[in-house]
């Protein structure tokens, strides 16, 4: 039902997505991680805006830690978040054709990107310039170029919402579609953010941009379908009604593209590391570090266990309650994807010899987060969260407003 | 989708895919010149180039006479390089420190570390020693990946860095083969140290010593640490002591070293003796197949 105007009316249909709510049960445990991740993050913050730099564990020759394997994280979820819903609506795909199934995406792609920005933004030496990267950027720079994306998809996503609300428009899906070539370039630019630099063996590889864009899409997906396992009705409630808004056929096909996305990853991941692995003329010293370094847990048990394998088991069950685990699963530990390309590619030296030639904890190969930088990162889930929860609340209000 | 939304559609992934390319190539093809070049850049320290040659006389007279000589022509017409003869260093590391020194580096700093290899079996082992200042390169790394183009090729060959520009996001860092970038992240040597006597044994100092308050003069500029100012939070590097060659004087390093290991001057002066060394010796460069041609050579 549309008025004159053009501006969708209160019809369930249109809202359907912006009504769902969490079970009691899961709301007061959200509330209660919410809270515990704040009060952790606060302290972080403090430590930061009191001292600095210097309760940190990156120095100069580490100079990336866990904030900006975070921060890589987070825009490839907000991409791929992003992609998938506005794929999904574009292609008409049951559950996904629903313009507030689009709004939904677009808070819950603002509610990982804008946290990964402050991780960024706080690794910084200088947090009150980095105005200057959008003022005087140097497009040669991949970190410039990236910086300039990020604001473009953020534009073009707040103009997807509020053509959203609009039911007689011609530009929704032309802007859906170029937020999906925003999105396609946004985490493929973070693999090449890595990829041009030579100076990192283990780094300069062109397949970089294809895994962070297949481990984008697959986070993006796990991190939809865990928001809407959580906020939907359950299974019990909906069997035995018919399932007209398509909400468990959205879950269905986001747990395909989950299965599909981590297969795909876990192939490219084989084909980096058996190239690097049986060069005959000398394997990486990145790789090493990655199988069988001091590391090893994170690749072993964090990425292939816990991110992979287990994930898999309970994304191919028949109940939805494990999907949102399986799909928790992998949004959470796809980070140490992230980590296992961060931290190996800097913790080898071109030059032997370097680190003992002139010695300070600040110029080691070795990196260990340190609490700060752990409550931090649990600060930007707790903003995370909480530009959902806003955001869902303007979107019930736009609704409202635009009625 | 209808037509007119494919139009619009491919109107808006054009424009975007086009816009996105042309800054690209803009910032990739012209590169604006952040120095001043011509008359005004040369200099003329008559001190040093009245003074005469002599037989046996010390090479730091000679190379100052080189660099008196380089410093009366504009910028864009002298190339600075530095030859390391690593026959001569012995390892003592007055290089590193003369350099902490002079541009007041604080901990976790170093422009110029000495690297140390041992090689062979005992008896027969032979230590070799690589002091690792910044390359200089021809095709610095470092330079495209700058967010805000705050590090750059000077007209002479020395990667400077603008410490007001720089935002301190350690891509530089990352990007350099050679660890030759540290990041300044704000500490002081005093920092938790007791100081004084009597009860102030037990006060360890909260803050800094005053004399890590001082001001360093990189660049020829006067830069304070008070109040988080630059350089702290930003990315450091060798500058081949650009301010001390204003005033006529050699890079700390080549004074401090004990050996006359380090030779400087102007590759473009073929009366230099640097260009001498480079000519009566095979050098060689770190890491040649990263093709950064590097201005620092080794023999």
């Amino acid at each position: 039902m549309a008025d004159t105007t053009g501006v969708s009316s209160s019809g369930s249909e249109g809202v359907y997505f912006d009504n769902l709510k969490a079970a009691p049960q899961i709301k007061a445990a959200l509330w209660s991680v919410w809270i515990l991740f704040l009060l952790a993050g606060l302290v972080g913050m403090g430590q930061r805006m009191f001292y600095g730099h210097l309760p940190a564990g990156y120095g100069s020759y580490v100079p990336w830690g866990l904030w900006i394997a975070l921060y890589f994280h987070g825009v490839g979820m907000a991409g791929g978040v992003f992609a998938l819903a506005a794929l999904g609506h574009l292609l008409d795909l049951p559950g996904f054709q629903h313009r507030s199934f689009i709004r939904l995406a677009i808070i819950l792609s603002f509610a990982a990107m804008l946290p990964a920005l402050l991780g960024v933004f706080l690794d910084m030496g200088h947090m009150e310039l980095a105005y200057r990267v959008l003022t005087s950027p140097n497009f040669t720079s991949m970190m410039a170029f990236n910086a300039w994306m990020y604001n473009a998809f953020i534009v073009i996503a707040a103009v997807c919402w509020y053509l959203s609300y609009k039911e007689k428009t011609e530009w929704l899906k032309p802007f859906l579609v170029a937020g999906v070539f925003f999105c396609a370039i946004i985490p493929s630019q973070s693999g090449a953010f890595f990829g041009v630099v030579g100076a990192k063996e283990s780094w300069n590889s062109a397949i970089l941009p294809i895994l962070f864009l297949v481990s984008a899409i697959t986070s993006g997906a796990a991190l939809l379908l865990l928001v809407k396992t959580l906020i939907g009705p359950s299974k019990k409630s909906a069997d035995g009604m018919k399932d007209e808004y398509g909400y468990h056929q959205v879950l269905k096909n986001l747990r395909i593209v989950v299965i599909g996305g981590m297969a795909a990853y876990f192939i490219l991941e084989w084909a980096e590391f058996s190239i690097s692995y049986w060069n005959p003329g000398g394997h990486s010293g990145s790789l090493d570090l990655i199988l069988f370094g001091p590391y090893w847990w994170v690749f072993w048990i964090v990425h292939l266990i816990l991110g992979g394998v287990l994930p898999l088991l309970l994304l191919i069950s028949k109940r939805e309650g494990l999907w949102a685990i399986g799909a928790s699963l992998v949004a959470v530990m796809f980070v140490s994807v992230r980590l296992n390309v961060l931290i190996p590619g800097q913790a080898v030296s071109e030059l032997s010899g370097l680190q003992e030639a002139f010695q300070h904890p600040r110029l080691t190969y070795i990196y260990n987060a340190t609490a700060m930088e752990y409550f931090i990162g649990l600060f930007m889930v707790a903003l995370g969260m909480a530009i959902f929860y806003v955001g869902r609340r303007v979107n019930l209000a736009a609704t409202k407003w635009f009625q | 989708m209808n037509r007119r939304e494919f139009v619009r559609a491919g109107a808006l992934v054009g424009v975007s895919a086009l816009a996105s390319a042309s800054v690209v190539i803009k910032d990739r093809i012209i590169t604006s010149d952040k120095d001043t070049t011509g008359k005004e850049t040369a200099r003329n320290l008559k001190i040093r180039a009245v003074e005469k040659a002599s037989e046996n006389e010390d090479i730091l007279i000679r190379m100052q006479r080189d660099l008196a000589r380089a410093m009366a022509k504009p910028v864009e017409s002298r190339r600075w390089i530095m030859v390391i003869d690593q026959r001569k260093c012995v390892g003592c590391s007055a290089c590193t420190i003369g350099c902490v020194a002079e541009n007041k580096l604080p901990p976790g700093v170093v422009y110029r570390p000495v690297i140390s290899e041992e090689s062979g079996q005992y008896p027969n082992t032979k230590l070799v020693f690589t002091p690792r200042p910044c390359m200089q390169c021809s095709k610095p790394p470092c330079v495209p990946v700058c967010p805000v183009k705050a590090t750059w090729k000077r007209p002479d060959g020395v990667v400077a860095i603008d410490y007001d520009a720089c935002i301190g996001c350690r891509y530089c860092i990352a990007a350099c083969p050679y660890g030759a970038r540290t990041s300044d992240f704000g500490e002081y040597y005093s920092k938790g140290t007791a100081f004084g006597a009597g009860e102030a044994k037990e006060n360890p100092l909260v803050g800094s010593s005053p004399y890590e308050e001082k001001p360093n003069f990189e660049y020829g500029k006067s830069w304070s640490r008070a109040n988080h100012g630059s350089p702290m939070g930003n990315a450091r590097k060798c500058h081949f002591c650009l301010h001390r060659l204003e005033a006529g004087q050699l890079p700390t390093c080549v004074t401090t070293c004990i050996g006359r290991a380090t030779y400087f001057g102007d590759a473009n002066d073929p009366d230099s003796l640097v260009v001498e060394m480079v000519a009566k010796n095979n050098v060689r460069a770190l890491l040649p197949h990263k093709e950064t041609e590097p201005n620092v050579f080794y023999i």
